[in-house]
């Protein structure tokens, strides 16, 4: 019997009931609404983490090599990333948005076929396997960061309490794009090693590499320009939600509308 | 004026900008690289200095937005070098920072990599190696030449090709340097060489002729009264211009041996059989009936060999940015625990 076929709706279930929960304590502020969705998101985050350990043991690699995997190997790091920023935080209501987000992601990988393919053989290199989880957690940091963005500017207009305060979601930005960029960085430094004992060199000009460097770029931007007064707050924040546009094409814009080297199918 | 020449080289405005601009740059650009696949989908197969010598000057309408992103990357560099030269000497009081400007460092020791490479760096695909036999590198390394003493295909249950795995001898001026087996993912390297499994193709290089007698060159077969046959040559496909032998095309046309006779009491015979016409005389004569089977192919390695002086600071440039980025990532928590504030200009 295939778990993840199980288990996945089960997961998605229960970040709906999260994203419920959290949008009831969005209005009431109640603490025990807010530790209902905490536990359902641990709860779906354990559940997706052993369909995700199933699915690696069953397949001998890490499967994140078509859309669906794709799409399940990022919901499962978003929520990763929001357990870490909630643990470290405990920032409650900014996880509505971050889990809106996780139900997109879980949603569209939902109707696709999970079956485990063969493995081609070019991937198979334990830099595949560290290319791909640093960058889609990098990935995940970034939409975390577009999250605190939109609440951030969110909050400047509503000022309201079910939110936190703008200098902490300002941090709280500025510490996701970090951590984003730390990890997408090493998701580069994997990526060129991979190309250069595969094709021989380690700067490509495939599209996709290209955007992949224009992420990088935009983002080590984001970490310098944190230090410029005009750039801090709103235009931060807007920084942000740019960079996530930028982060999306290049995950799906690039491999489901163009021909590149990292084709999602 | 030198002072404010070195701020504003040293400006982290100017490192906004140059990124910003080279960011949007890109992003334009990707598009033209989109629609004018002709021109910009041959930048994986050459190194960047060949391909603007190729075609950069050739319509700058379609690659001025690249000069000027490259230039845009030198300029950065150039920002960066200075950032980090006048941390340099602060960093007795500034050592929190160690991290950010390794990553600095690595970023200027990448770029001086990829120059390196591009400029004297060379890129080549398709050397098609059969077994036993020897590749002259001179235009890509002179003085090298590599032979390929293995070559064993493995494949899935599809028929689709696994690894590729060859084993390599690399010479230099005749002298054994280096040899191993490459795989996909395993190359051979060596000073600033990489050599890669491409891909994989079928060559005939010899027939199978009835009695269960397969003809290579080398090959030799030995008749019962002490005469024997031994194959010098073998050609896929051969032209006859009066009445003389010369190879023609690769693949299996009108295939020839070109053979020796050495019979006891005799003078020896040497000359070619053409499969397509009857055996010659002399053979015959000796007793030999070959009728032709079926023809014997045999696995040919089909490599990419580029050079890279570049590779080596490149891979340095990748660890010095690797422990950056863990020294960053550890001051950063650092800091915020000592609710240490920015500076913000």
């Amino acid at each position: 019997m295939d778990l993840t076929r199980i288990l996945l709706p089960l997961a998605f279930g229960l970040y709906l009931i999260a994203f419920v929960l959290y949008l009831l304590h969005f209005k009431g502020r109640q603490a025990s609404v807010a530790k209902g969705a905490f536990g359902s998101i641990v709860a779906a985050f354990a559940l997706q983490s052993f369909v995700l350990g199933q699915r690696w043991l069953s397949a001998g690699y890490l499967p994140v090599t078509n859309l669906f995997s794709t799409l399940f190997f990022f919901s499962w790091a978003l929520a990763a990333v929001y357990l870490y920023f909630e643990l470290r935080y405990r920032i409650r209501a900014i996880g509505l948005f971050v889990i809106f987000l996780n139900l997109l992601l879980l949603g569209a990988a939902l109707p696709r076929d999970p079956v485990l393919k063969p493995l081609i053989a070019s991937l198979d290199t334990p830099l595949f396997t560290l290319h791909i989880a640093f960058s889609f957690f990098g990935y995940a940091f970034f939409a975390m960061a577009f999250s605190l963005g939109v609440l951030y500017l969110l909050q400047r207009i509503i000022a309201t309490p079910a939110l936190p305060d703008l200098h902490t979601l300002r941090r709280l930005n500025e510490e996701a794009i970090f951590l984003g960029f730390i990890l997408f960085t090493l998701c580069m430094i994997f990526g060129s090693i991979w190309a250069y004992v595969a094709w021989g060199y380690y700067i490509s000009w495939n599209i996709k590499s290209v955007w992949s460097l224009v992420v990088w770029l935009f983002y080590g931007g984001m970490c310098h320009a944190k230090f410029i007064r005009r750039w801090q707050g709103g235009g931060y924040a807007a920084l942000s939600i740019a960079g996530f546009a930028i982060v999306l094409f290049t995950y799906l814009g690039i491999g489901l509308l163009l021909a590149s080297n990292h084709p999602l199918d | 004026m030198l002072q404010r020449i070195w701020k504003l080289l040293c400006s982290l405005k100017l490192t906004i900008i140059l990124a910003s601009a080279a960011t949007a740059l890109t992003i334009v650009g990707s598009v033209v690289m989109i629609r004018y696949p002709k021109t910009f989908g041959m930048l994986d197969e050459m190194t960047l200095g060949a391909w603007f010598s190729r075609f950069g000057h050739s319509n700058y309408a379609l690659t001025g937005w690249f000069w000027v992103v490259c230039l845009l990357f030198i300029l950065l560099g150039i920002n960066t070098l200075c950032c980090f030269l006048d941390w340099l000497p602060k960093v007795r009081y500034r050592w929190r920072k160690s991290g950010e400007y390794l990553i600095h460092l690595s970023f200027i020791l990448l770029l001086i990599a990829f120059i390196w490479g591009s400029a004297s760096g060379d890129r080549s695909e398709g050397h098609r190696l059969p077994v036993g036999a020897t590749l002259d590198l001179a235009e890509i390394a002179p003085g090298y030449q590599l032979k390929l003493v293995s070559f064993d295909p493995t494949f899935s249950a599809e028929g689709r090709p696994n690894d590729l795995p060859s084993t390599l001898v690399l010479f230099k001026n005749g002298n054994r340097v280096k040899e191993g087996t490459i795989r996909l993912n395993h190359p051979l390297t060596y000073a600033d060489l990489v050599i890669l499994p491409g891909s994989l193709a079928q060559q005939v290089d010899g027939f199978r002729f009835s009695g269960a007698v397969e003809l290579r060159p080398g090959s030799i077969v030995r008749q019962a009264d002490g005469s024997a046959l031994r194959v010098i040559s073998f050609l896929p496909d051969v032209m006859l211009r009066n009445g003389r032998v010369f190879p023609g095309a690769t693949e299996l046309n009108n295939p020839a041996f070109e053979l020796e006779l050495i019979a006891p009491g005799q003078e020896p015979w040497r000359g070619w059989y053409l499969l397509r016409q009857p055996l010659p005389a002399p053979l015959a004569a000796a007793g030999f009936a070959l009728q032709p089977i079926e023809p014997l192919v045999t696995w040919v390695s089909i490599l990419t060999i580029n050079r890279d002086p570049g590779a080596d600071l490149a891979l340095l440039a990748a660890w010095c940015m690797a422990i950056g980025v863990l020294f960053a990532l550890i001051s950063f928590y650092d800091k915020r625990q000592r609710g240490d504030a920015p500076d913000i200009i």
